[in-house]
């Protein structure tokens, strides 16, 4: 026989069925079912196969510790790969697949495995592929990940959304169990901010199966008028399918809650997930306790199963395991399912007690053999008979379930997760969380706590006590009297079960067997985070909630020592899995980061700009025209347009810093390695920031608009960074100096005119005389423009070595001025630029970019040696500029490079080599830093960092790219390309 | 001499709103908003900017220690900023952030689980009352958020960031649509 | 997952918004000589237990603060704005 459905009982909503397959095979079940208990309903009892050997295997539990019923849920990029079907609530259409079975559930050819297990004991990855080496990745590997493992990922794309959020409580209740439900209720009515949160479907927790009534009341209709009224309350957030899976710093717990994974077709408009993170003054552990898996042979059998889940399955969800059950326990906790077992019609044919007398009066029909244990159990694919062993002798009795009581173990893993130890207690027989943990108290099952009325009235106690140490004044909540408590006494833990033949399974999802852990002990891994690795025991997904008590027991069996000596693996994060898609929340794919979209964006976009993302900024790279081709072609007119006429380049994205304060100039005077100080008003200078350690940070502008303030402008990719850095000089490092900093990059649009025909286009807006006599290079100051109706601030310096300026206007009014300028230059042949035309005409003029400020170069390297003022009595980077090799004469240098023959080319990246040397790193002389195709020069130019560069101006050597392996003969020459006598910016 | 008139253009032209029966997002009049400094601590500063911020509420903003912002909905011409300047000259410094910052406004009955998403600030009225104002991450854009009532908050933004925070903000409030 | 940073200015506030620089050492005087300027910029203890770093609330207030944290527990034992910390040093 196999497990049914009831005809009346459970929670379940007999009027609404929901369809479902299970490998292909149509099914029904209810709503209000998990999968388990629908395949359960149906008769399904053997549902996966095992890790390493195959087995057929059952349905374990009835909640989130299940390391057998792992099944493979949805389609497509909704594929759910190891999915406990303990957990998975039912719902209309889902499609289960069982995993780890060719080429079927039923006949399984991996079983033959079993005929190998003699060689797949403990290590036996360590002893048996160690050579050769070779063969590891080749064929071991491939071999092993084929036969062993769980289910398939999917490799098409989630379609589903997620999300995060924050929520901040001053008590946080974990688990709504009795004591959870207390305890909140204790705290709600108290006005506290209260949540309280379960990873079940419904709140409950044990009371949703058990049979005990609370002032004449059911269980479950305790707990739903209890969650009413936390639900009327406006103060308590009560979550449901939410588990919370780790503890961290600052009392933040993380947790997942399931918004859509109990639905077929999630809906838009809401996450299928959503991870949270809470804050809590203080967090109460009401999370119950795990029951014992006994070790005893084939205990894997399908029809095995927890006591607790079986009581789980006959009471919340109507489901008999069977027509014939025995019960193996060894504390009182059987007796209770026996008794609803009967109730129900489910023939009890025998209660094994390992203990010589039983705490509980029992006055069932089923035979109780005391002081007796199951040793075996036989069937194919499930249960069919046990093995009962006592005094010696071994009898067989038939039956088609088998429910094991190995005792409970409280689930105190959160409380462990930010590093403090679980302590055993004998007297419970159990480890318990550790003591004076901050933030975090621990109450009921959880606690070791046993019986409902008193699980009820620690929750109530210990969220008062809380409350009084917050400072809120509350009183306990009372409950009624409880009738048919079963305060069960601890168990007496049986570690080993003698007489057993087959392998008695200690970690069900890993296969780890009894013998396993016998020999890990023997070999010298008995050290129980060695034990852990050597067998993988507690190791698989599920974490060894089942097994890693029964793994401690066994291990201190074997070495004669007290589980308290041998102590636990470390308790981490994740409780349960949590999926990369909670993980990652909202920003995936195109929202990953934040965009971030210059003033000027909708005008570049309105002139054909082709995009390039630059940091979190979207930059015009150029500006296609109809009828061109290639970038290259869009590149080049624009770069010769600017040496011909005038073009115009949005510069917005530089980052732009205010600087006021008496000590303005001397700040930057401290903060640039050249010289502020004598900066006049009205005047821009080139500046150049070091680090501590002597390298370059970053180059820019800076312009004095007042004596006590000053504009500057930093690169587009260190604009962040540099602020950052300022601000520390001013708080950090020079508190005493008057400054104050002011970061106004998205203030101002800026724009690049440059061209011999700029000062043409320019004069038709701005009001004020902006001659060479009145506005010489390196002049900056405010503007009136068009008629007095905007002022903006212009500059006049240059990046492409034409006559040039910069003008910035209020961002709001970009796109506007843009419009006016390109209005007015149209008569002067006025084209926008690109980013990519702006690399290569300052490659052209020599100038230099983050491509040459690499962090590994200093001043003299790029001919700025000197700058560097040497009258100064302090800058960042001063003192270590000073060191030996900083100073060296064959540092690499800034040169200019090209080829020899103008129809050949370069790459960035490219090393230099001397003309017919070989290459090899003792060569190596330098290398590209910035490459393109210059218009002007009518070939690929480079800039490069070359050994004694300055000196070699002339010299025929070798460019040699080494992942394509291109040798291009080209000479070394300065790097101004253009107008290196600088007349140009002075027109 | 140009033909052209000098137009202001919206971060988030044309302002938009998204409402529901829960929750409506509503970008604000792009008006001032200007950054103030404090020169020298002492000086009752608060109450000269509250004069000169006028009678609007919540005109005056704290922003970090001795920084605040002053904002509305009108525009600051050029001589009102100038004298603004002058007139706290002695006492702090200013700077006009008018086209730098986009305001928007976020009013609703859940306006707090929205905002929830974006920031770890605990948003509940008793801990963040009328008034109050933070800088703070909102998802992956730095902003600075002010409590207008009990139902609305203002957020502002770095112009740059202004259309992607949209974005955010809108899937952050699918949920109540 | 998280951590939280109490800011003298704004309250308890998440490791994200946070950028963090490194050991809080004085700087050296220019002409302090290299092995001054290497321990300052190179050298660092290791230390096990409470260690004082610059952390700067980017997300925030943007001002530099001193946090001494336990490395082994993450505790934050005091949190403290910069600029009042070095003129609390240089008026002892």
């Amino acid at each position: 026989m196999t497990s049914y459905r009831l005809d009346k009982g459970g929670l379940v909503n007999r009027t609404m069925p929901l369809s479902f397959t299970f490998d292909g095979r149509p099914m029904q079940g209810f709503e209000g079912d998990t999968l388990a208990s629908a395949l359960l309903a149906n008769g399904r009892m053997l549902v996966g196969r095992s890790f390493k050997y195959h087995r057929p295997r059952g349905i374990l539990t009835a909640g989130s510790a299940e390391p057998n019923a792992l099944v493979t849920i949805g389609r497509g990029g909704r594929t759910e790969p190891n999915t406990r079907a303990t957990v998975q609530e039912l719902y209309e259409g889902l499609e289960a697949r069982s995993q780890n079975r060719w080429p079927s559930l039923d006949f399984d050819l991996g079983t033959l495995n079993g005929l190998l297990s003699p060689f797949l004991g403990a290590g036996f990855y360590y002893k048996t592929f160690m050579w050769p080496a070779a063969f590891w990745e080749k064929f071991y590997e491939p071999l092993i990940r084929k036969a062993a493992g769980l289910g398939k990922a999917s490799y098409e794309a989630d379609p589903d959304a997620y999300e995060k959020s924050w929520a901040h409580c001053d008590l946080l209740v974990i688990g709504a169990g009795p004591a959870g439900l207390a305890a909140a209720l204790t705290a709600g009515r108290a006005g506290a901010r209260v949540m309280l949160v379960d990873e079940g479907a419904l709140p409950g927790g044990s009371l949703l199966f058990d049979s005990a009534t609370i002032d004449g009341r059911a269980a479950t209709d305790f707990v739903r008028d209890t969650s009413a009224e936390l639900q009327s309350m406006p103060n308590v957030r009560l979550m449901t399918r939410t588990t919370v899976f780790g503890w961290y710093d600052g009392n933040v717990f993380g947790a997942v809650e399931r918004v859509q994974k109990h639905v077929r077709d999630p809906q838009s408009h809401l996450p299928v997930e959503r991870l949270w993170r809470i804050v809590a003054r203080q967090a109460l552990l009401a999370t119950g306790a795990e029951e014992r898996p006994l070790v005893f042979g084939g205990n894997d059998r399908p029809g095995v199963m927890m006591a607790s889940a079986m009581r789980t399955y006959l009471n919340r969800y109507g489901v008999a395991p069977g027509k014939a059950a025995a019960i193996f326990t060894s504390d009182d906790s059987g007796y209770g399912l026996a008794r609803d077992l009967e109730a129900a019609g489910v023939d009890v044919v025998a209660i094994v007690d390992s203990r010589p007398s039983a705490g509980m009066d029992y006055r069932g029909k089923a035979r109780l053999i005391r002081e007796a244990v199951v040793c075996g159990t036989k069937g194919h694919r499930a249960i069919s008979a046990i093995e009962v062993r006592r005094d010696g002798r071994v009898e067989t009795i038939a039956v088609d379930a088998l429910a094991m009581a190995g005792g409970f173990s409280p689930i105190i893993h959160l409380a462990c997760h930010r590093g403090a130890r679980p302590l055993w207690s004998t007297e419970e027989a159990a480890f318990l969380a550790p003591e004076g943990l901050r933030g975090l108290e621990v109450a009921g099952a959880a606690a070791a706590t046993a019986g409902l009325a008193a699980c009820l009235a620690a929750g109530a106690a210990k969220a008062k006590a809380i409350l009084d140490d917050l400072g809120i004044s509350c009183s306990p909540a009372v409950f009624a009297a409880v009738d048919g408590d079963e305060g069960t006494p601890p168990a007496r833990p049986l570690w080993s079960i003698p007489g057993i033949k087959d392998k008695a399974f200690v970690d069900f999802q890993n296969d780890v067997h009894l013998k396993d852990l016998g020999l890990a002990v023997r070999e010298g891994y008995g050290h129980v985070e060695l034990a852990k690795r050597y067998t993988t025991s507690g190791m698989a997904t599920d974490q060894g909630k089942l097994s890693n008590m029964n793994a401690i027991g066994l291990i201190a069996k074997a070495r004669g020592v007290s589980p308290a000596e041998v102590g636990t693996t470390t308790f981490r994060p994740f409780y349960t899995p949590v999926s990369f898609g909670a993980l990652t929340g909202a920003h995936a794919g195109r929202h990953f980061q934040p965009v971030r979209k210059s003033p000027l964006h909708d005008w570049a976009r309105k002139h054909g700009a082709i995009f390039v993302e630059s940091g979190l900024w979207f930059r015009s790279a150029w500006f296609a025209r109809e009828g061109e081709q290639s970038w290259r072609e869009s590149v080049d007119r624009e770069v010769v347009n600017v040496r011909q006429n005038v073009g115009l380049c949005d510069v917005s994205t530089l980052g732009k810093i205010e600087i006021f304060g008496r000590d303005a100039a001397e700040f930057l005077n401290r903060v640039y390695c050249n010289g502020f100080l004598s900066l006049p008003v009205g005047k821009a200078r080139y500046g150049i920031m070091l680090r501590e350690d002597g390298f370059i940070y970053d180059d820019g502008t800076t312009s004095r608009l007042g004596d006590e303030h000053f504009f500057m402008t930093t690169t587009t990719a260190y604009a962040a960074g540099v602020m950052n850095h300022l601000e520390f000089c001013a708080q950090a490092l020079w508190p005493e100096l008057d400054v104050r900093l002011a970061s106004v990059t998205d203030q101002w649009a800026q724009m690049a005119i440059a061209g011999p025909k700029a000062r043409l286009v320019l004069s038709k807006i701005v009001d004020d005389d902006i001659s060479r006599a009145a506005f010489a290079y390196l002049g900056a100051k405010e503007v009136s423009l068009c008629g007095g109706r905007l002022h903006g601030r212009l500059f006049r310096i240059s990046f492409s070595g034409e006559l040039a300026y910069e003008l910035a206007v209020p961002a709001g009014y970009a796109e506007s001025i843009a419009d006016i300028l390109m209005d007015a230059g149209a008569e002067h042949g006025l084209q926008p630029y690109g980013s990519e035309a702006l690399g290569v005409l300052r490659i052209e003029k020599g100038h230099v970019t983050h491509n040459e400020i690499n962090g590994t170069v200093v001043p003299s390297d790029l001919g700025f040696g000197r700058m560097v003022s040497a009258s100064k009595p302090d800058f960042i980077g001063k003192a270590m500029l000073a060191r030996e090799g900083l100073t060296a004469a064959d540092r690499p240098r800034l040169v200019g490079v090209r080829p020899i023959d103008p129809a050949t080319s370069f790459t960035t990246g490219s090393h230099i080599l001397a003309k017919d040397a070989e290459a090899t790193l003792d060569n190596d002389q330098g290398y590209v830093t910035s490459s393109a195709f210059s218009p002007h020069v009518g070939s690929t130019i480079g800039l490069a960092l070359v050994k004694h560069g300055p000196e070699r101006h002339g010299e025929k050597i070798v460019v040699w790219n080494g992942l394509k392996d291109e040798y291009t003969p080209a000479i070394l020459c300065d790097p101004s390309f253009v107008d290196p006598g600088n007349e140009k910016l002075h027109v | 001499m140009s033909e052209f008139a000098i137009v202001h253009r919206s971060a988030l032209a044309p302002a938009p709103r998204v409402a529901s029966h829960r929750i409506a997002i509503i970008a604000l009049p792009e008006g001032h908003v200007v950054q103030v400094f404090e020169r020298a601590p002492g000086a009752d500063l608060l109450a000269v900017l509250a004069d000169a911020a006028g009678t609007a509420p919540h005109a005056v903003r704290t922003a970090g220690p001795g920084q605040w912002f002053i904002v509305g909905d009108e525009p600051l011409p050029r001589d009102t900023f100038l004298d603004l300047a002058n007139a706290l000259g002695p006492h702090a410094a200013t700077v006009d952030q008018s086209h730098g910052r986009v305001r928007i406004r976020v009013e609703g009955t859940v306006v707090e689980r929205m905002l929830a998403k974006g920031t770890a600030i605990d948003l509940d009225i008793g801990a963040f009352p009328v008034g109050h104002s933070a800088a703070t991450l909102l998802g992956h854009v730095s902003v600075h958020l002010t409590r207008l009532d009990a139902t609305a908050f203002e957020i502002m933004v770095l112009r740059g960031f202004a259309s992607s925070l949209w974005e955010g903000l809108e899937r952050m409030s699918a949920e109540f649509g | 997952m998280a951590s939280l940073i109490s800011c003298p200015h704004c309250g308890a506030r998440p490791k994200e918004e946070f950028t963090i620089k490194g050991a809080v050492l004085p700087r050296p005087d220019a002409g302090a000589g290299s092995e001054a300027w290497m321990d300052y910029v190179y050298r660092r203890d290791n230390p096990r237990g409470a260690y004082r770093e610059y952390w700067h609330h980017t997300s925030g207030c943007r001002r530099w603060l001193v946090v001494t944290r336990d490395t082994a527990s993450h505790e934050v034992a005091a949190c403290q704005d910069a600029a009042l910390a070095k003129r609390a040093e240089a008026q002892p």
